[in-house]
């Protein structure tokens, strides 16, 4: 399981690949898989990394540390591709980023979709789901979901609000 | 007038009184409780035991020049010193403090190192001690000459419940430099009580790493004396203690010219019951205006009963000059440890990535990255 944090802390003096490599390395112990040698993983991470728009030098600085907020949400998403979860869930990946990166985390988050792997995405704006496009809507009031329904959901409370549901679940 | 008081049965064996913690450079570390142990005369090495710890040392890949003293002498047959400019004896040195008194009085013959040109692999000196109960001083000297520049590893084992007290002299010619790394890791129930003393000459540079990890009581004094203008000084640090280790460094920056930079970080990590103490001193003189000086000391502790005791001074008598200190200490942050686990870390190692985060920054002083990689291995080993 992995949880995409809306705001990935900074941790000073531990190296980005250096972290992502004990990281899927004690993935791989617990599946009972070999470790990776680092040539094998330096080979995995930058594929991955290329396709994020995050060059060699971000991999090198310590973990988020001096990182842009988009810089942020790259890393993570980032994170969640080489560490190969099977559930995904996105806090507001969505917070603090521009159009052109919300387009490029969203095409990380796509690239990972897969029958076996479970995402959930937890937003308030329609905005992400225009690049994300979900399978199932769940409207969550006060810890109950109190609606669920195709992607068109999404569509409808862009137009009237959450009002509606606030009072229900009251 | 001090009261002369019964001289503990330690004393007597070693020849001197030892300071308590009623001096203020003693505070932390009350010599005369530690030292408890009679200590008797020094027996030569166990070869074997020198032999075996030489296999072990963390150095021991560097196929370079090697310098070893076992038991405060030379051993020639077990060194490598092809290209290295070695002789008897080391000049005498102009401070005044027990610890160099202890080697005057413990007697030593010592040795002395020549630098000329540039040397670009490092020598690496091993101090090994063997023996239960005996008190062994060592002596070095270092004479980087005019415009040289050299690098040395000093790495100190051991084997027994002894007392080690080294004394390291180094004088830095005119644009010389130094890159000078020290690795305490004495036997578990050993003391090692040392002293380095360098003289900087004008445009010099020494550039200084000592990590601290081995040994029941650790006390190193440093003075470093500034004597000529344009000079630059690094001075880092890192401990890594646990159990009841203790360790103190008490080091003094003496600007006595201006014109001059120094640098001191202190990175120290203890754990259990350990206890590390820093004391540092920055002495900018009249003359030595446009010093610029910066001593800062960090702590973690691992546990409830882990101690940190921090004195920083500057003692400022010049008007023109920039200098500060600072000291900070604490636990792991429980934030970067929800991260890492967050992402599969399990909780020792995530500990581990952190301590040797913490430790990185005083780590980054040594240059030559092999070096840097096999101490890194080391605080990661002992961390496991």
């Amino acid at each position: 399981m992995f949880l995409a944090f809306q705001y990935p802390i900074e941790i000073p003096g531990v190296a980005t690949m250096q972290f992502l490599k004990v990281a899927a390395n004690a993935q791989r112990k617990a599946r009972g898989e070999k470790e990776y040698t680092v040539p094998e993983f330096m080979k995995h991470v930058r594929a991955k990394a290329e396709a994020l728009n995050i060059n060699q030098d971000m991999l090198k600085r310590a973990v988020n540390v001096g990182f842009s907020g988009g810089e942020k949400k790259r890393a993570e998403i980032l994170q969640m591709a080489v560490l190969e979860p099977s559930l995904c869930v996105l806090d507001e990946t969505d917070s603090g980023l521009d159009i052109d990166a919300m387009r490029v985390v969203a095409d990380g988050v796509n690239a990972l979709r897969s029958p076996d792997r479970a995402m959930i995405v937890i937003t308030h704006y329609q905005r992400l789901l225009d690049y994300i496009v979900p399978d199932k809507v769940h409207v969550l009031s006060d810890g109950k979901i109190v609606k669920s329904g195709p992607k068109e959901l999404a569509l409808e409370l862009e137009e009237k609000g959450y009002a509606n549901f606030v009072g229900q679940a009251a | 007038m001090n009261v002369m008081t019964t001289m503990t049965p330690a004393e007597q064996a070693l020849g001197l009184t030892l300071p308590n913690r009623r001096e203020e450079e003693w505070k932390w570390t009350d010599l005369r409780r530690f030292v408890e142990r009679p200590y008797g005369a020094v027996v030569p090495a166990d070869r074997k035991a020198v032999e075996r710890l030489l296999a072990q040392s963390p150095f021991a890949g560097l196929k370079g020049p090697r310098l070893v003293i076992a038991n405060g002498v030379v051993d020639e047959k077990l060194s490598r010193l092809a290209g290295v400019k070695l002789a008897k004896g080391a000049a005498a040195v102009a401070h005044e403090d027990v610890l160099l008194s202890l080697n005057n009085k413990l007697g030593v013959a010592g040795a002395t190192l020549t630098f000329e040109g540039a040397v670009d692999q490092p020598v690496v000196i091993v101090f090994v001690t063997t023996g239960e109960n005996s008190a062994v001083a060592s002596r070095l000297h270092l004479d980087v000459a005019e415009g040289a520049s050299a690098s040395v590893i000093e790495v100190h084992l051991g084997e027994g419940a002894y007392l080690h007290n080294p004394v390291v002299s180094a004088s830095i010619g005119k644009g010389a430099r130094l890159d000078r790394v020290k690795v305490e890791q004495e036997a578990s129930s050993a003391q090692h009580l040392s002293h380095l003393i360098a003289t900087l000459g004008a445009n010099a540079i020494l550039n200084d790493f000592t990590l601290t990890a081995g040994a029941a009581l650790s006390r190193q004094n440093v003075n470093v004396d500034f004597t000529g203008k344009g000079s630059n000084l690094r001075v880092n640090g890192s401990y890594l203690l646990t159990d009841s280790q203790h360790a103190d460094t008490r080091l003094i920056v003496d600007h006595k010219v201006p014109h001059c930079t120094s640098r001191e970080l202190f990175k120290c990590v203890m754990a259990e019951k350990a206890r590390g103490v820093f004391q540092g001193k920055v002495i900018v003189r009249p003359d030595a205006q446009k010093t610029d000086g910066k001593q800062s000391s960090h702590a973690l502790l691992l546990s409830e009963t882990a101690e940190f005791d921090a004195k920083p001074e500057l003692e400022i008598y010049a008007d023109d000059v920039i200098c500060g200190h600072g000291t900070t200490c604490g636990d792991l942050d429980h934030d970067h440890l929800f991260y890492l686990r967050s992402r599969g870390i399990p909780e020792a190692e995530a500990r581990s990535l952190l301590v040797q985060a913490f430790l990185a920054e005083a780590i980054e002083a040594v240059e030559n990255e092999q070096v840097r990689e096999v101490l890194t291995e080391m605080i990661v080993e002992r961390l496991v």
